[in-house]
């Protein structure tokens, strides 16, 4: 889609500007961007004005310019100290003015996103420097956000109202659908949303939006929009209106892929119940301030997702959300003929009651929850005026660690929906001990998902031949036989071959063979097939397969620190590529790119399995010490990081008689993992090596394994190879990574998926 | 010797510029959950309330937790406050939360904080138990010396 079919709109005024986007269907969407630092924010505003979106711009301002610390702000400034939004107050008029300078105005207005209760020098210093736009409200900015009494921030409201309502074009957003939103139930949220437009009104305002932010429950949020809409209607006619979604506000999901989908999720609630406007949220939510690049990537995400979206079916509004929100409304409204007074009343009588908010207006005695069925719920009601239309359960005491749960209860939901997902697709298990197979060949391979997959796998091979070929690399085909192969692998079975009447088997892994190669070559690579009968158990776990590939490489006289060195480079360079040359796939699949950030900006992380235990078990995860990282701890451990990290130094009986024991520190092996980000576990294992005789013999005993089966092997070691260290990379795992696949038999052609009789 | 346990007084608290609450409700119920009184005086507390807050009700333990980012620059000089008052100077004081915006360098603001006078600091890569573990252990050390 073309940037310039965007441009729906050249009205100068941001509600007129979003009336118009809403008559040609498109859903405008607005970043919540702010940076103390004058060139950034512009920086920012024209990424967001050159989105491939209908956008509006955003100057959020920062913590202390949003109690009044001007001062405060100032210091920092002076000192150097990145703030957390644009200090409007506390920057010279002339500064703001150069901000916005030739962005501002036709086609793209910008609003100021603030959450003051005492926002009068606000919003003189925002109309000073010409905006029009912005938002709040005397409830919604003062009891989740200060301790101003309400009072204050009424009479504070009242008057910023009228000096909004003196400019022409002033627009103004109540912020009252967010209202600590995730544990209150959505009806209390749309009456706040309503009485606050109602209060805008009031003082004059001609051109208001009305806000809402859930996504506890889909159906109960269009509910709520649809109960939203008709509220407005009732209680808003004859001035200019629409309906702002709010992506969740609450604790947002750690993985990219649940962020992007949480976020995607708003866009299609907004779309499909007339909601005009969406504010997004990022991939960084959950940890940092979000750059430039992160905000462009999800409102473009969310208006793809929005153009999507469809229409919801025009549903019932007079649900049991529109009937409290509409009860409480009326009961406040009927307090006073001023609805400043009335709301202040309204929260002295607990007609108004915002669940756990400690604001000391608040009564403090309504609470909510999600019940069974994943929607929120009243636990206890207080004084709310809505008694004779809900029974709510009996009171049920909350902890923190139910509290815990129930805050998190969106993100552990999208976080974990790739894993739910892939469970539900590949494995049916029933009692019986069936599974399910992998789609037929002919779906499989004619499958778009496939078909992309395939080429990004064959773009990530071709980079990493170039790079081992730039760096003295020969590629040497794989052997698929042998007497004997790779006796490690956690509980897998070897599958026998027979071989002229000898019992051969096929590789489980081509270490054997890798360090036979460098009687010849110094440094070698194979992508070389693997067969390992893993435990049916696993086919659940997305990522085993019984027969997958590893990209194997092996260099004479390395420590493991130069094969450490040729992982990074390696997996840079694959990636690299893939990122660079392959944009549009990725996107095809709904990987964002910037999910590689962290990776392609420098080392890896590296921990030693002593620590990963002491880390595992300080979360409460039961690790043994003496054991890889079993497969729960490693999803744990991947699912903390933002980039992928090596496990070094396993114990000695966890790995293979091949990985070299530490001469320094017997019983500690100088090995390595590389841990892939995000929950995708492992990808890469490998280690310095054994290659002399007496210490392998001594370690193949060690292990159970019996030396006589090893005849070609030992007798070679014997006359002598070279000392080495390796790796192997899992290809099909690594292309699940790049690819943010739900399972790894993606990214196989042929799937194999342990216990499950396939094609 | 057995040691009782006995039940203190905490004052949970934000800094002034710090709106969020969650992690003043949790703290609540989690400090509840170990037998002690909280005083939770909420968001955005000025530094004067805070003080006079601290004087009022003689808390055994001061927690503040700040989760928008400017915690460690906050933090310093709410603590420096605190500790210029006479009847503040030996009251454990812990600060906790997302102390910086720069990620996985709100670690390097630890060093700051414990110099400018915190008892501990607990930012956000520590697991709850560690908190857990130095009340549990304060409550006892409280105990021997009551």
């Amino acid at each position: 889609m073309s940037r310039i079919a965007h441009q729906v709109s050249s009205a100068v005024a941001f509600g007129d500007f979003v009336a118009e986007a809403a008559a040609a269907g498109r859903l405008v969407v607005q970043p919540r961007m702010g940076f103390s630092d004058p060139g950034q924010m512009r920086s920012g505003l024209i990424a967001t004005k050159l989105a491939d979106a209908t956008t509006v711009g955003t100057i959020t301002l920062d913590s202390y310019t949003r109690v009044g610390a001007d001062g405060e702000a100032r210091r920092a400034l002076a000192e150097g100290v990145a703030l957390n939004g644009y200090p409007i107050v506390a920057h010279e008029p002339s500064t703001t003015a150069a901000v916005v300078e030739g962005l501002r105005g036709r086609g793209f207005p910008v609003q100021i996103r603030h959450g003051s209760a005492h926002p009068e020098p606000i919003v003189a210093a925002l109309l000073g420097a010409g905006f029009t736009a912005t938002e709040g409200g005397p409830v919604s900015y003062c009891l989740p956000y200060s301790r101003l009494p309400l009072r204050d921030s009424v009479d504070n409201w009242s008057r910023s109202c009228e000096l909004l309502a003196a400019v022409p074009d002033a627009h103004l957003e109540t912020f009252g659908g967010c209202m600590m939103g995730q544990l209150c139930p959505p009806s209390l949220l749309v009456a706040i949303s309503v009485l606050e437009g109602i209060f805008f009104r009031r003082h004059g305002l001609r051109s208001i939006s009305l806000s809402y932010a859930q996504q506890t429950d889909a159906g109960q949020d269009e509910d709520a929009m649809r109960a939203l809409r008709r509220l407005g209607r009732e209680f808003l006619d004859g001035v200019q209106w629409h309906v702002v979604v709010y992506a969740y506000m609450g604790v947002y999901p750690r993985t990219p892929k649940g962020a992007l989908s949480l976020l995607a999720g708003a866009a299609r609630l907004a779309a499909r119940t007339g909601g005009a406007r969406l504010i997004v949220k990022t991939v960084a939510e959950s940890s940092r301030i979000p750059t430039i690049a992160e905000n462009v990537a999800a409102l473009e995400h969310a208006a793809r997702a929005a153009e999507r979206a469809g229409t919801a079916p025009a549903g019932d509004d007079d649900s049991a959300v529109y009937q409290e929100a509409r009860a409480i409304v009326d009961a406040v409204l009927d307090l006073d003929p001023d609805l400043g007074r009335g709301l202040v009343r309204a929260f002295e009588l607990g007609y108004l009651d915002v669940p756990y908010c400690l604001h000391p207006d608040n009564a403090g005695r309504t609470r909510g929850h999600v019940d069974g069925a994943g929607r929120l719920a009243w636990s206890r009601i207080g004084a709310l005026p809505i008694g004779h239309l809900v029974t709510p359960p009996r009171a049920e005491g909350m902890t923190s660690a139910t509290l815990l749960t129930a805050l998190t209860h969106v993100e552990r939901t999208f976080d974990d929906e790739r894993l739910e997902r892939t469970a539900q697709m590949t494995l049916t298990t029933t009692t019986a001990g069936t599974t399910t197979a992998p789609p037929s060949p002919r779906e499989h391979l004619t499958s778009p998902v496939t078909r992309t997959v395939m080429r990004v796998q064959d773009k990530a091979l071709t980079a990493a031949r170039e790079y081992l070929r730039d760096n003295g690399f020969t590629e040497l085909l794989p052997a698929v036989i042998g007497p004997v192969t790779d006796p490690g692998g956690r509980g897998s079975k070897q599958v026998d071959v027979d071989y002229y009447g000898h019992r051969y088997k096929l590789m489980t892994s081509a270490i054997l063979y890798k360090q036979a190669s460098l009687l010849g070559f110094d440094k070698m690579f194979s992508i070389a097939p693997n067969v390992r009968l893993e435990p049916p158990e696993t086919a659940n776990t997305s990522r085993h397969l019984a027969e997958f590939h590893q990209l194997d490489v092996e260099i004479a006289g390395a420590k493991r620190d130069d094969a450490l060195k040729v992982v990074e480079e390696l997996v840079a360079a694959m990636v690299d590529r893939v990122v660079t040359e392959m944009p549009a796939e990725l996107e095809e699949l709904g990987r964002d790119k910037d999910a590689f950030t962290d990776l392609l900006s420098g080392a890896f992380g590296r921990v030693t399995h002593g620590a990963a235990v002491a880390d595992l078990r300080g979360l409460g995860h039961a690790q043994s010490a003496d054991a890889e990282i079993d497969w729960e701890g490693e999803a744990i451990l991947s699912r903390k990081s933002s980039r992928p990290f090596f496990i070094t130094d396993y114990p000695k009986g966890s790995r293979g008689f091949y990985d070299r024991e530490d001469p320094a520190e017997p019983g500690v092996l100088r090995n390595f993992d590389l841990i892939a980000p995000e929950g995708f576990g492992e990808l890469c294992s490998g280690s310095e090596r054994e290659f002399e005789y007496a210490r392998i013999v001594a370690r193949m005993r060690e292990t159970g394994e019996n030396p006589a089966k090893y005849g070609w092997y030992l007798q070679m070691v014997r006359e002598g190879i070279p000392a080495s260290a390796g790796f192997g990379i899992g290809v099909q795992r690594f292309v699940r990574y790049l690819c943010g696949l739900d399972a790894v038999w993606q990214a196989s052609a042929y799937p194999k998926i342990p216990g499950v009789v396939s094609w | 010797m057995e040691l009782e346990k006995r039940e203190f007084t905490v004052l949970v608290s934000s800094v002034a510029s710090d709106s969020h609450t969650w992690n003043l409700v949790f703290l609540q119920l989690l400090l509840e959950e170990l037998g002690h009184r909280v005083v939770n005086i909420g968001a955005c507390v000025p530094d004067d309330l805070l003080i006079a807050s601290c004087v009022r009700h003689r808390p055994d333990l001061v927690v503040i937790s700040s989760v928008n980012g400017h915690g460690h620059h906050d933090g310093v000089r709410v603590i420096n406050e605190l500790r210029s008052h006479p009847d503040l100077i030996g009251t454990p004081v812990v600060i906790g939360g997302k102390l910086g915006i720069g990620g996985v360098d709100n670690a390097r603001h630890t060093d700051d904080l414990l110099r400018a006078g915190f008892d501990a600091v607990f930012d956000d890569s520590a697991p709850i138990a560690a908190f857990r573990e130095y009340v549990d252990a304060l409550g006892a050390l409280t105990a021997v010396t009551a």
